[in-house]
């Protein structure tokens, strides 16, 4: 049993598709190659399908250059053992109550029989995950998110009452267009367009645990949603620019620790350090300042102005309270 | 570039590349002198293929550098699921891969002969009887074919178990292996079902997303065996500083694991074991781990456990210090200024992040922060992300309190400020 195994390879994936059909033909041989394949599959995955020296040998042509497939069935789509240990892991993740009732549930351990999972949970610990995870348990949470779930694949419009990251009570008409999900905050939120009149009036994101009420209008928003542009409205204007010096080891924690970020980086070769570019959503500003603060005089804030007068301001008022303890203690 | 094949036989080494395209991000060629010029060029167009658009060259007197930049909460799918979409096979392997599986598609049981002649009569593919009793064991062990005795005869049959099945009649199913397939542990695997059936995410996007540690999981089915079985573990660990000669065998380590540990925050995920010839605990990084072998069975495992189990409350991060058994070390304070009225905020902040630690109100917007940790170097890089609210810093190891004075005195040069009075 491994991951790393042909059986889940994108080529042998490729030729379960074409087996699909009886007959197929050299177009669809190549066009399945380049849309399922990986960049350069096309210069050589054909001449393994098709007839001929370096076939396969899986069709065959026949006289009017159709190809005619060797086995007499579709290929079957059996579950291995590891998909079926991986699926029983899962039957004991709170989460998966989000998407199944307890029917299903049953149903689905009672096909895994007496498959062992692949693993347990207590043989992974998080060791920093915020406290305040979602409660997956809740009855109304597991409503409101499989009504959330429901209007995001039906792009559908809906009135949702909820309270903002500050308290305040809000509703209002939305849009909801995809789930969101940290593992660090163990929460799910949902990215929504705010609608007045049917019109996109401003983007944001919705906790769903925050949400006390959710009601599908039954109407669809039907105007074109790129996610690309509700990303780029949400993303700061110019990068933040990060010194990196190798003090520390730090060039390799603070890469691989925002690694999930879109960047840009430049070395000095004379000193070693990088001068690193991130795009950031500006809702995550003062997260992403937090972050940057606990690596220290490691890193240094660069620009833009904003975020680094923000650092600045912090690490004076931090120097001021030291500084006035020491009077205090002298 | 002649004998470019798509496809890998050996994931360790597609592992060590793309963790530098995609961590360090400015390599060029001449960076990557642990092995030929070929070997490089073709480990990189292997990533530039599953990367697509996320990849990103510029040119500099060294030479032109590969990254990949991408922002992985805004992406449907892992691309770096691709190497192991990318295993090399053989053409016997695909061949026989599908005709036992159309021969046994009808659910019947067939014994090694009957299905070596099916082979020859009815598909005109003539293989000996032990490369098919080869495949047919190996598909025995993956659990999509059955192999049952009669007798002195063994039969094979198909497993009744399919993914479309599954799918068409549960409810939810679909939805939630779109989640889980993008989400820790072994999203891959999700990922690998939704592959065969054709199904794409297009519901979730994972924030805090690393997609680095999907390479890690290669080595993980291993550690959980060995922790199953309450077994020795034994791997190679190579270090991150040494970074171009990743090939040179490594430090052995012969360890009793306890756990996973993963770090949300730091993109860092780590065993967790025991060392016996140290006879203490220590966490090993599994981006930095080879070769790792599940061995003997551990007799003192309960005990061992217990004992971890007994330690782990003074963990704050995976450091168990350096000390060699559990005890008292020196509790470290903290005290934050917040205020209650305008700044509940901060306070919900220190509840949900404090960890192992106690807090309490100890004054008019004052918060003391108890640690009775192994380690608090790894408490201050969190305390760090409080600058300008740390009141004091009381116990714990002088030089970590010294470390974290002096730090803000850098800082407050680094950003501007004057430094005309000395803080200890």
């Amino acid at each position: 049993m491994n991951i790393f195994s042909e059986i889940y390879g994108t080529y042998f994936r490729i030729a379960a598709k074409l087996l699909e059909n009886e007959v197929t033909d050299e177009k669809n041989v190549r066009e399945t190659v380049q849309r399922e394949g990986f960049r350069d599959s096309v210069l050589f995955l054909p001449q393994k399908l098709l007839p001929g020296e370096e076939s396969w040998g899986l069709f065959s042509r026949m006289p009017d250059g159709t190809l005619r497939r060797i086995t007499k069935k579709a290929p079957v789509k059996v579950l291995t053992r590891l998909q079926k240990m991986w699926l029983k892991a899962k039957l004991s993740d709170p989460r998966i109550r989000l998407f199944m009732d307890d029917e299903n549930l049953a149903a689905l351990e009672k096909r895994l029989g007496d498959i062992p999972p692949l693993y347990r949970r207590e043989q992974f610990g998080i060791t920093d995950r915020f406290k305040d995870s979602d409660d997956f348990y809740s009855e109304e949470y597991i409503r409101n998110f499989r009504t959330a779930l429901e209007v995001v694949r039906k792009r559908r419009i809906v009135c949702v009452e909820f309270v903002s990251g500050r308290g305040r009570r809000m509703s209002g008409k939305f849009v909801l267009l995809k789930l969101e999900y940290s593992p660090k905050n163990d929460k799910f939120r949902v990215y929504c367009y705010l609608l007045r009149n049917d019109k996109v009036r401003g983007s944001g994101i919705i906790n769903i645990g925050r949400i006390s009420s959710i009601t599908d209008t039954g109407r669809v928003f039907r105007t074109p949603v790129s996610m690309d542009e509700y990303f780029s409205s949400r993303k700061c204007s110019s990068p933040a620019v990060i010194r990196v010096t190798p003090a520390r080891n730090g060039i390799e924690r603070f890469m691989l620790e925002f690694a999930s970020y879109e960047k840009h980086t430049v070395r000095d070769l004379e000193t070693e350090e990088y001068t690193v570019e991130l795009w950031y959503d500006t809702q995550d500003e003062t997260e992403l300042l937090i972050r940057l603060l606990s690596f220290g005089p490691v890193i240094e804030i660069l620009g833009p102005p904003q975020l680094r007068s923000q650092a600045a301001e912090r690490v004076r008022r931090q120097y001021e309270l030291l500084c006035g303890n020491n009077e205090k203690n002298s | 570039m002649a004998g470019f094949s798509e496809l890998i036989k050996n994931f360790d080494k597609t592992r060590d590349y793309v963790r530098d395209f995609f961590i360090y991000g400015c390599k060029v060629r001449s960076d990557f002198d642990r092995k030929s010029v070929r070997t490089y060029g073709d480990e990189k167009r292997r990533v530039e293929s599953w990367m697509g658009d996320s990849m990103r060259y510029d040119d500099s007197v060294r030479g032109r550098s590969v990254s990949i930049s991408v922002d992985s909460g805004h992406i449907p799918e892992n691309p770096l699921y691709n190497a192991y979409y990318s295993k090399s096979f053989t053409d016997n392997d695909i061949r026989l891969h599908f005709l036992i599986m159309d021969i046994l598609e009808d659910g019947g049981s067939r014994t090694l002969r009957e299905i070596t002649d099916i082979l020859n009569a009815d598909y005109g593919q003539l293989f000996d009887e032990q490369t098919v009793r080869n495949k047919l064991r190996e598909y025995t062990d993956e659990g999509m074919v059955i192999a049952e005795k009669q007798g002195k005869t063994l039969y094979y049959s198909l497993s009744a178990d399919r993914a479309d099945d599954y799918v068409r009649d549960i409810a939810g199913l679909a939805d939630a292996l779109g989640f889980f397939s993008e989400t820790p542990h072994f999203g891959i695997i999700g990922n690998s079902i939704m592959k065969m059936l054709g199904l794409k995410n297009e519901l979730f996007f994972i924030k805090h997303n690393y997609m680095i540690h999907t390479l890690e999981d290669i080595l993980v089915p291993e550690i959980l065996e060995a922790l199953n079985g309450k077994r020795y573990i034994s791997f190679c660990t190579f270090s991150g500083r040494r970074k171009k000669t990743p090939d040179e065998p490594g430090r052995q380590n012969q360890t009793v694991p306890m756990q996973i540990l993963v770090s949300v925050q730091t993109g860092r995920r780590y065993l967790a074991a025991y060392i016996p010839a140290l006879k203490r605990f220590s966490a090993f990084r599994l981006d930095y781990m080879k070769n790792v072998k599940a061995g003997d069975i551990c007799g003192e495992y309960d005990e061992i456990k217990e004992m971890y189990d007994r330690s782990k409350p003074r963990v704050f991060g995976v450091s168990f210090g350096m000390r060699r058994d559990t005890g008292a070390v020196a509790p470290m304070k903290i005290t934050f200024f917040a205020d209650e009225k305008r700044e509940p905020y901060i306070i919900e902040r220190l509840e949900r992040e404090k960890r192992c630690c106690t807090l309490e109100k100890t004054g008019e917007d004052l918060y003391t922060l108890t640690a009775d940790v192994f380690d608090p170097n790894e408490l201050m890089h969190w305390a760090k992300t409080f600058i300008g609210r740390i009141v004091s810093i009381e116990g714990g190891a002088d030089s970590v309190r010294q470390r974290f004075y002096s730090d803000i005195a850098k800082m407050n040069r680094m950003y501007g400020g004057d430094e005309d009075e000395h803080i200890q």
